[in-house]
């Protein structure tokens, strides 16, 4: 019996950890720049896929696949804040939030379906994988797994340092609680905008390449990781990270035992009535701040 | 006048305003290097507006604004760089972060970490009470505690001139005191401020000139002293 | 300071005016439509272009009026559809009995998903109503119980992955004979024109107003007296009604309906519509879906290449024609008619179009 526990435990914690991942990019870029970035998905497949031509098609090592990864997530930011969210920024402030909502959404189509006219629609294998398991005593732990977790906390850690401790992670915090104030300091909001999606980019591609690893890579690889990040983003309120990855790992326990208990159709329906729940019981998220409209 | 001759801050007939509305309509006035100028005038005709267009919040229509004979332009950004230090109406504080990372961010354009260290001394030393509460989260902190440190604030940001919008708003009498002893203080170590507030009797004894904003216009200028004395403008602009 | 909308009732019978114009133009070109088109296909093309458009104008009301961003359109499209469908299949009701039962069982959904929007705002709307339609998706698609055996066919009571299909149709076939796509397109046709009269209606109503008014300034809705819930509520069912009720007919008219209505592509080929058009403009989702029909079946030569199009099309036209093509038009005319009036009285006060430009 604690054998099921223990893996449903183990595979809780590595979605846990993917989700987290996932969710501190989105949460990053909608708490600085009241972004929703509908194209995260697609920068999620995109990772995966750029890992998998570095090290297939390419022969490179499997370390360079991931760094291809992060590097390409990254180029996919920097892009879509030069050709996208620069641009609509300069139009009217007050539908800025929506019409980068449809613009990201389309950039999300377009993204995905040119990764399937490129390498077609059935599912690759995502050649970095690591084989074998630890076993502790009655525990058996892939080594899949445990890298993962271990990647994801270490990104974590760092993204945490980089945010506290670094003039580059305060002046990303100070634009997120106040644009305005941020400016009269002399911070470039543009640019911290510009450093925001670079950074969520590259998260999303070491995700990707991390979420393939453990299904396989197809171009809807992105969609379902993505809505399941957003579900936790906003349980845990948007905006706030240490709520995202602790709603993300939460989360995912939830529906590992839920799948096990009730059957794999029913993990999606328990997060969303999460969601509801908690969104009608606190309309801004569990840690959330509720903004204060001036009229 | 600053060594170049010029003044620091000068103001050539600002127009700006919001939406389809001008609320500054022409505004001239010069900075000179120390002192303390002080704008009054009733809520809502452009006090505030002033300060923001000069440090970049809101866009200028018409006119020219210079700093030290620099024409400004660009950003809110790029005007702090040009060393203005605009503490804002209502705090602006970032709610999250502590006194001292608010402190932090105000020297954001520092050069290196020997001069930040330098000038928190100096804010510490101004400040006494933000030391004490250095590491409390600003959403945390009393009203007139978040004033002194949206103040502490500007003064990290080290600037040639110091912009304070109303800095006795919503705030108890022995606080603003307070504030206003600090801001004393500034005043004769030498540095340049320009000040709006809605009552000219807390800065008449402070303040080097005063002017008068109505309407989007300066109606008035002269000695703070000549403003208290002149009954009927006391009464038409400021209900006495 | 508000805004104020200069003199309504002068403006009003002017905008009236070419409003009534543009329909009667309209009314004759579909009239004469199934006279001068030839083949089938086309006309069939131009049927499912008027589903898209009836939905299109609904999810208007929500996001282009009301400013509420729900990505469950698609999902409420469905539930009318296949509530027609079921009680066709199940209890053997005639098409036409079950359409507007099917209707309304979709307001009702749209009720509860309102409801759980309640008290969201923008992008949290957006999230959950994404959620609640990909739930929707899901557990139609994984359902495989059996729930009847039809014959020796299994049948999942929500008809699993594959649908349901041959639970009857318009009745034109048995009438028209070989010329029922012509009568199926009248039908339509109908349905899109009663949907764009009703909301017209609604649009200038009191109820469309405060619509209006929950998008463009909430604070001010509220402090005039406008409840923000009852009115989110009331556009959430609004908006449902013709929007089930072409899912019904959706149904009726291909004879099937399954989970592939829900996929990513159509909720998006919707929100591109309105946005090409023109988002909070009355005239908006025809004109999207006019030029985006016509689009899509030129990129069908393409091939694959059009759902990236179709991307590419959405992310470019909220760039540079935020305001879509009506939205630019109305700014063509005003600007040359201000020119022309520069000597007269002031121009009007600067505001999104309202319906009807």
């Amino acid at each position: 019996m604690s054998d099921i526990l223990m893996s449903i435990l183990v595979a809780g914690l590595t979605s846990g950890a993917l989700y987290a991942l996932a969710t501190v990019g989105l949460s990053l870029v909608w708490g600085s720049m009241g972004m929703l970035n509908m194209a995260h998905a697609a920068m999620l497949t995109l990772g995966g896929y750029a890992a998998f031509t570095f090290s297939t098609a390419l022969g490179l090592p499997i370390l360079l696949g991931l760094l291809g990864a992060l590097v390409v997530g990254a180029a996919a930011g920097a892009l879509l804040y030069l050709l996208i969210v620069g641009n609509l920024l300069k139009n009217d402030k007050a539908t800025f939030e929506s019409n980068v909502m449809i613009a990201t959404v389309g950039v999300g189509i377009a993204l995905e379906n040119a990764i399937l006219l490129t390498y077609g629609g059935q599912p690759l294998k995502q050649p970095l994988s690591v084989p074998g398991a630890l076993v502790l005593g009655p525990l058996t732990l892939p080594n899949q797994n445990i890298l993962i977790i271990a990647t994801v906390i270490v990104l974590m850690i760092a993204i945490a340092l980089l945010l506290s401790r670094t003039r580059i992670g305060r002046a990303i915090r100070a634009t997120a609680q106040n644009r305005d104030a941020a400016q009269l300091m002399g911070v470039p909001v543009n640019q911290v905008y510009f450093q925001v999606l670079v950074l969520s980019g590259a998260l999303a591609g070491i995700c990707g390449v991390m979420v393939s690893s453990m299904t396989q890579l197809s171009p809807p690889l992105g969609n379902d990781p993505m809505l399941k990040a957003f579900i936790m983003c906003v349980v845990a309120g948007l905006g706030n990270l240490p709520g995202a990855v602790a709603a993300a790992f939460g989360l995912a326990l939830l529906e590992a035992f839920v799948q096990y208990a009730a059957g794999a159709r029913w993990g999606f329906p328990t997060l969303l009535f999460v969601v509801i729940a908690v969104l009608i019981w606190r309309p801004a998220g569990l840690f959330g701040r509720v903004q204060i409209r001036r009229m | 006048m600053t060594a170049s001759g010029k003044p620091v801050l000068s103001l050539t007939n600002v127009v700006s305003g919001y939406g389809g509305i001008d609320v500054l309509r022409g505004i001239s006035l010069d900075v000179s290097a120390g002192e303390f100028v002080t704008v009054v005038g009733p809520n809502g005709h452009g006090k505030t507006t002033l300060l923001k267009t000069i440090s970049g919040l809101v866009p200028i229509r018409q006119g020219a604004i210079s700093i030290e004979g620099a024409r400004i332009s660009g950003g809110p950004h790029a005007v702090a760089g040009l060393g203005v230090a605009h503490v804002p109406q209502g705090d602006m504080l970032f709610s999250e972060m502590s006194v001292l990372e608010n402190l932090l961010m105000g020297a954001y354009l520092a050069p290196n970490k020997a001069e930040i260290d330098r000038r928190l001394d100096e804010v510490y030393t101004l400040l006494p009470k933000l030391s004490d509460r250095r590491h409390q989260i600003a959403s945390t902190l009393s009203g007139g505690e978040r004033r002194m440190a949206g103040i502490g604030r500007g003064l990290m940001m080290g600037g040639r001139i110091l912009l304070i919008d109303e800095p006795s708003l919503g705030l108890a009498p022995l606080i603003i005191e307070q504030i206003y002893g600090v801001i004393a203080a500034l005043s004769k170590s030498g540095r340049t401020i320009l000040l709006v507030e809605e009552n000219p009797a807390r800065v008449a004894d402070l303040a080097d000139r005063l002017h008068l904003l109505d309407d989007g216009e300066i109606v008035w200028s002269g000695p703070p002293a000549d403003l208290l004395a002149r009954d009927e403008l006391l009464a038409t602009y400021l209900g006495g | 300071m508000a805004n104020i909308t200069a003199s309504p009732s002068r403006r009003l019978s002017g905008s009236a005016k070419r409003d009534l114009a543009i329909s009667l133009v309209l009314i004759a070109a579909a009239v004469a439509l199934p006279f001068m088109v030839d083949s089938r296909y086309i006309l069939g093309q131009i049927v499912l272009a008027l589903f898209y458009a009836t939905i299109a104008s609904q999810w208007n009301l929500l996001f282009g009026f009301s400013g509420i961003f729900s990505l469950a359109q698609m999902a409420i499209f469905a539930f009318g559809g296949y509530a027609t469908a079921m009680l066709c299949f199940y209890f053997g009701w005639n098409v036409w009995a079950a359409l507007v039962p099917g209707a309304l069982g979709a307001v009702v959904f749209s009720l509860v998903v309102g409801l759980a929007c309640l008290r969201l705002t923008g992008v949290y709307v957006a999230l959950l109503t994404l959620a609640i339609a990909q739930t929707m998706y899901l557990l139609i698609v994984t359902d495989t119980e059996c729930f009847t055996m039809v014959g020796s066919i299994c049948r999942q009571f929500t008809g699993g992955a594959v649908g349901f299909a041959r639970f009857g149709d318009l009745g034109t076939r048995a009438l028209l004979k070989g010329q029922w796509l012509i009568g199926n397109y009248a039908i339509v046709a109908l349905l899109f024109a009663a949907t764009m009269v009703f909301t017209y209606a609604v649009v200038k109503s009191p109820i469309g107003l405060a619509f209006r008014a929950l998008k463009d300034n909430p604070g001010y809705a509220v402090a005039r007296g406008i409840n923000r819930f009852q009115a989110q509520l009331l556009v959430f069912g609004i908006s449902a009604f013709f929007t089930g009720l072409a899912g019904g007919f959706y149904a009726a008219h291909f004879q099937a309906i399954g989970p592939g209505i829900l996929s990513m592509s159509q909720l998006m080929f919707i929100i591109a519509i309105t946005v090409v058009g023109g988002v909070g403009t009355f005239w908006g989702p025809l004109v999207g879906t006019v030029v985006l029909v016509a689009a899509d079946e030129l990129m069908r030569e393409a091939g694959e290449f059009r759902t990236l199009g179709l991307g590419v099309i959405i992310a470019l036209s909220i760039i540079l024609m935020p305001k879509g093509l009506v939205g630019r038009l109305g700014d063509l005319v005003r600007w040359s008619r201000s020119r022309r009036q520069a000597s007269v009285s002031r121009k009007l006060a600067e505001q999104p179009a309202p319906a009807g430009e």
